[in-house]
């Protein structure tokens, strides 16, 4: 076991130095010059030398590469060319409102899909499993931002009852305010998440209800609830947990989505900003962030998958995705 | 025992359901007394960072200036220059000295008195290399800054320059010895700066011990939104105001009730065609007349602001104080179009890249010139471009036929003196009007100069001034005292009061 | 041994029929179309009416014409998205399913960070490298998605290579793309075309995101996300604007995930799994 997650960190320093370089690569590869989003119209040509100084991007790439690595290793994120804000401490804030909503919609979502995902299961024969399943199809054919735009009309337009987007000026010290104004960016990110949750649940339910163990366990005299807790739930956990890492990196991905269609200021408004501005320093900076979480979670649902099913073969878990 | 469980799982959900009503209710802000209110203005234009020299951008000149950070002058929503900082002037007779006398007791925010040194640091800041503020071309004529006492300025121009004390307006007066200007706002203004989440919130907290009037309510607080459509849906839902600036035509019709306000003020905006005047064909004026003629503005900005906006023939606005209208110099006349083309040589027709930038109002306007300009034989191939490759191609590189773009400042018709500028208009006439406007004795012979040069830029249709942005401010109708005019992008927030 | 009863699949016909009708509007959209884009006589979102049927847009362009013409590019984004996923991960697959040992664990690991990385996220560093366009958002998403289908070929290469009819075939002297052709992708040949179907659907929704956070295709371009981004602004007074390009979305998608779904079924009618 401690080879195994040995060789699983010294994988994940590697991916993260790969992912570094990529960035880096993908980033300076971008047409178009940071030090442009400085300048007004108007600008003399001596004000366009300067800023391009500033921003650094009148440096040869390699030394910009070096400037990079440097920061990295000391896990100084530089400041953004556009703004001159510290990139560190601006993501750390917003990372304050993108992980609570990831995870306050995870949670949501997992807590819908296993409850409905065993009825679907249970239930497959009936209609209302079929509906159910057929509830699921829908909702992942929906685009996330489209859930949020009716969101947004039907509630906080027509009925009035839930704020439109941002949050309150205090941020979490106005902690119930934050809970309003995130209602509804969680619901539209639940509503996707658990649609395609539930059919993992259906579906891992149904291999077990199906499988041999649960009816050998059966026919050795157990009740049907105990054969489904003592082997059931294990063996159904092991892909499920699988699918844990990927499955909290979509809700991210949602997040970040959803942040644009309520005006929340989190690490996705950042990233698009970012984008839409060239400003290298920040948009490294979150990537980088976002594949580590990512890489993070993805190791340690790999070493909690190995502790509950020892016997799986790492190479060959995990379904489609 | 199915039933008591059943009985759990319902007090379970009544209870969360309480608690959730609870939070909903008690999260209600309360308004207290009007001039304690908190005011809550929606913008699209959030500050890069607080620095106007330093690339702050639009937004800080809306949040900051006249609010947290004051000149020594100011330019009222009238379009009037007053005094602020500094209570008197005296120019000399050659028109090349200035002697400025400051205000007493006034005080930074952080409690340091303001002094000449204040003045002098922040005007040298706007000239320094690396500042980036759109007004650095403006001070290049100030030869050296005196300052005999803590009360006295003395500027000394290498020129006259008769718009100097007007640009004085824009430069804000800041503390010599502050640290920090980017994240930090340490001004004379009736507003502290308090704080500042970037993508979503600015507040300002009244000043108590400002030197003048106290701004009508307490805290003001900028919401900062990427996209129109949560700008407006934050003003039906109560969450901000008053929109600074509306930008979508198209939503306007959501705000025709009794609980809305719309104001149309006076802009600075113009939507303008530019051609590149270097290279054919828009180095020939009749290409240039011709295309003007052929494209109807009018019915463009009816199709795009509906009963909003105002037509220029120019690119001098109503405010300027040398606006003439010349709507009728290139007028939409598809005969004269055709005649000025076949007199250019062009008589069938020819075909030109149009670098649209793609937010609003450009894509739509490019698709309408690209209908029009058919009809006279001539083929537009529209291409997008994002704002970075604008400024590279076709501000700094100059490589492009024909764009599309809007400039907002007052007082830019200056621009057409200035062969070097992007556009590339050469008139040596021109040039030397525009040159003898600024050095004049008096503002009645700058205007009329400024006026003659305008006039053969016109007439020479040097670009297709489209038309003028309306400026639309949409406020609930509890609010008053807010400016309509937002010249320059200012946004004074001391006036306003609600309910 | 099983007898594999090819059985009839709702979810096929279903499937099938809906992406059949959205094919053919593609294609009469190429012949005819109600109103030419460029038309813009309609009047300002107008509501839908006898000449316009479904209203027109903020510049007067005709809605249904628009719709029509996403249909295009949903179709393009999906098939052109998948196809490059297809080849790029079918090589890289097939390469790591075939490697041993120390390049094997190469391979695994570079797929694994590939995949962890999401494809949206993947999507918009691309889109941010190279500029905004239809052409950038396909690469973008096809390469963030052929991670995906690299892992399951090279998941089902092991799985066929470690069956026993293969170690007789070499040892009967089959060459090795011999053995390629004749049983390792006749063998994931079904999978795969299930995984192809469901990333179709996903690759439509990933561009309909990245037009909504305005890193699509620039305007005039009339793909169904981009649709629904301008449409949001006017949603309380044409609400059909904003309804129509995301239940057509919606339509595609479902029709692709049934497909898959009945593929499935098809081709082994004994499983019941969802996914």
């Amino acid at each position: 076991m401690r080879k195994y997650v040995i060789r699983r960190l010294a994988f994940l320093l590697v991916s993260l130095a790969l992912a570094s370089v990529t960035l880096f690569v993908l980033l300076r590869i971008m047409p178009g010059d940071p030090a442009n989003a400085l300048l007004p119209v108007g600008a003399t040509p001596e004000q366009i030398t300067a800023a391009q100084h500033q921003v650094g991007s009148d440096l040869p790439l390699i030394v910009q590469f070096l400037h990079w690595i440097r920061d990295l290793s000391t896990f100084h994120f530089g400041t953004s060319i556009i703004s001159s804000y510290s990139v560190g401490p601006e993501i750390a804030s917003r990372l304050s409102l993108t992980v609570p909503l990831t995870l306050i919609a995870f949670v949501v979502a997992v807590a819908i899909a296993i409850p409905l995902g065993f009825i679907a299961a249970f239930k497959a024969k009936t209609w209302y499993g079929a509906l159910l399943n057929g509830f699921s199809q829908l909702g992942i054919a929906i685009p996330v931002f489209w859930v949020g735009v009716i969101f947004i009309f039907i509630f906080a337009l027509k009925m009035m009852i839930l704020p439109s987007g941002g949050i309150p000026p205090e941020g979490w010290a106005n902690f119930p305010g934050m809970l309003k104004y995130l209602i509804l960016p969680v619901a539209t990110i639940a509503l996707v998440m658990s649609s395609s949750l539930t059919r993992y649940v259906r579906s891992a339910t149904l291999d077990v209800l199906g499988s041999d163990y649960l009816r050998t366990s059966r026919s050795l005299g157990s009740t049907f609830t105990q054969a489904m807790v003592r082997h059931g739930l294990r063996n159904a956990a092991a892909p499920v947990i699988s699918i844990v890492g990927i499955e909290l990196a979509t809700t991210f991905v949602g997040a970040v989505v959803v942040e644009s269609v309520f005006a929340l200021p989190g690490l996705g408004s950042l990233l698009v900003r970012a984008i839409a501005q060239h400003d290298y320093p920040v948009i490294q900076g979150v990537l980088f962030i976002s594949t580590f979480a990512v890489l993070i979670i993805g190791f340690f649902a790999d070493l909690i998958q190995r502790l509950v099913d020892p016997r799986l073969i790492t190479n060959l878990s995990g379904g489609l995705k | 025992m199915k039933a008591a469980k059943h009985g759990r799982k319902l007090g379970v959900i009544g209870v969360a359901l309480a608690v959730t009503l609870g939070l909903i209710a008690t999260s209600a802000p309360a308004n207290a007394a009007s001039a304690d209110a908190t005011i809550n203005i929606g913008s699209l234009y959030e500050p890069q960072n607080l620095d106007n020299t330093g690339g702050g951008g639009q937004g800080v000149v809306e949040a900051l200036n006249g609010n947290v950070y004051e000149g020594l002058y100011r330019l009222t929503d009238a379009g009037q220059v007053e005094n602020v900082l500094a209570t008197s002037s005296k120019i000399s007779k050659d028109g090349l000295t200035y002697t400025f006398t400051l205000r007493s007791g006034v005080t930074f925010h952080s409690g340091k008195a303001m002094t000449s040194a204040d003045v002098k640091f922040s005007l040298e800041k706007v000239s320094a290399t690396d500042s980036k503020s759109a007004r650095k071309s403006s001070f290049k004529v100030v030869k050296s800054i005196a300052t005999p006492d803590a009360k006295t300025v003395v500027v000394t121009l290498s020129s006259r320059s008769i718009s100097f004390i007007y640009n004085l307006s824009y430069i804000w007066i800041m503390n010599s010895t502050a640290k920090d200007f980017a994240a930090a706002a340490d001004g004379t203004g009736p507003y502290k700066f308090s704080a500042w989440k970037r993508g979503s919130t600015l507040t300002l907290v009244r000043n108590d011990s400002y030197w003048g009037a106290a701004p009508k309510n307490k805290t003001v607080v900028y919401h900062y939104f990427n996209d129109a459509t949560a700008l407006n849906n934050a003003l039906l839902t109560g969450a901000v105001d008053v929109i600074t600036s509306a930008q979508s035509p198209d939503a306007l019709a959501q705000f025709k009730s009794s609980a809305y306000k719309i104001s149309n003020g006076q802009s600075t905006t113009k939507l303008l065609l530019v051609f590149n005047d270097r290279v054919a064909p828009f180095n020939n004026k009749l290409v240039r007349k011709a295309v003007t003629s052929a494209i109807n503005n009018a019915k463009l900005l009816a199709s795009i602001w509906g009963d909003y906006g105002t037509l220029i023939g120019s690119m001098v606005p109503p405010t300027d104080p040398w606006y003439e209208d010349l709507t009728g110099v290139n007028p939409y006349d598809l005969t004269l179009a055709k005649k000025e083309l076949a007199a250019a040589g062009y008589g069938k027709g020819f075909t030109f890249r149009l670098d649209t930038p793609t937010y609003d109002p450009h894509p739509a306007a490019a698709a309408f010139i690209k209908s029009e300009l058919a009809k006279v034989g001539i083929t537009v191939n529209i291409n997008s471009v994002t704002d970075d490759q604008w400024y590279n191609n076709v501000y700094k590189k100059h490589d492009f036929a024909a764009t599309m773009q809007e400039h907002v400042n007052d007082r830019d018709v200056v621009w057409y003196g200035n062969p070097d500028f992007y556009w590339g208009y050469n008139n040596a006439s021109v040039t030397g009007l525009i040159n003898q406007a600024e050095q004049a004795p008096n503002a009645r012979i700058q205007a009329s100069l400024l006026k003659r040069a305008n006039r053969i830029i016109a007439t020479e249709a040097a670009s297709d001034w489209i038309y003028l942005y309306p400026q639309i401010v949409v406020a609930s109708s509890t609010l008053s005292g807010y400016p309509i005019n937002g010249l320059n992008s200012q946004f004074y927030a001391y006036n306003i009061v609600k309910g | 041994m099983k007898t594999v009863k090819a059985h009839r699949s709702w979810s096929l016909i279903i499937g099938l029929a809906i992406i059949s009708t959205i094919i053919l509007v593609a294609l009469i959209s190429w012949l005819w179309l109600p109103y030419s884009l460029d038309n813009t006589d309609g009047g300002r979102l107008s509501q839908p009416s006898a000449t316009h049927w479904l209203g027109t847009d903020k510049l007067g362009r005709d809605l249904v014409s628009r719709l029509m013409v996403g249909a295009r590019i949903a179709l393009t984004v999906g098939f052109s998205a998948v196809l490059i996923a297809g080849v790029v991960g079918l090589t890289l697959g097939m390469a790591a399913g075939f490697a041993q040992k120390w390049l094997d664990e190469s391979l695994s690991a570079l797929l694994d960070i590939l995949i962890a990385f999401p494809t949206l996220l993947l999507a918009m560093l691309i889109v941010a490298a190279r500029g905004s366009s239809l052409t950038s958002a396909i690469f973008a998403i096809g390469f963030g998605m052929s991670a995906i289908i690299a892992r399951l070929t090279r998941l089902l290469v092991k799985r066929v290579l470690s069956k026993d009819f293969i170690t007789a075939s070499r040892a009967s002297g089959t060459s090795w793309p011999r053995i390629i052709a004749l049983h390792v992708l006749p063998n994931i040949w079904p999978t795969l075309i299930v995984s192809f179907a469901l990333q179709f659907g996903l690759a439509g929704l990933a561009e309909a995101s990245l037009s909504y956070l305005g890193l699509g295709a620039p305007p005039p371009n009339a793909s169904w996300g981009s649709l629904l981004q301008e449409a949001q602004a006017t949603v309380m007074t044409s609400p059909i604007a904003a309804i129509a390009p995301g239940l057509l979305l919606v339509a595609l998608v479902i029709s692709v995930n049934l497909i898959a779904d009945g593929l499935r079924e098809v081709a082994d009618p004994t499983l019941r799994r969802a996914r």
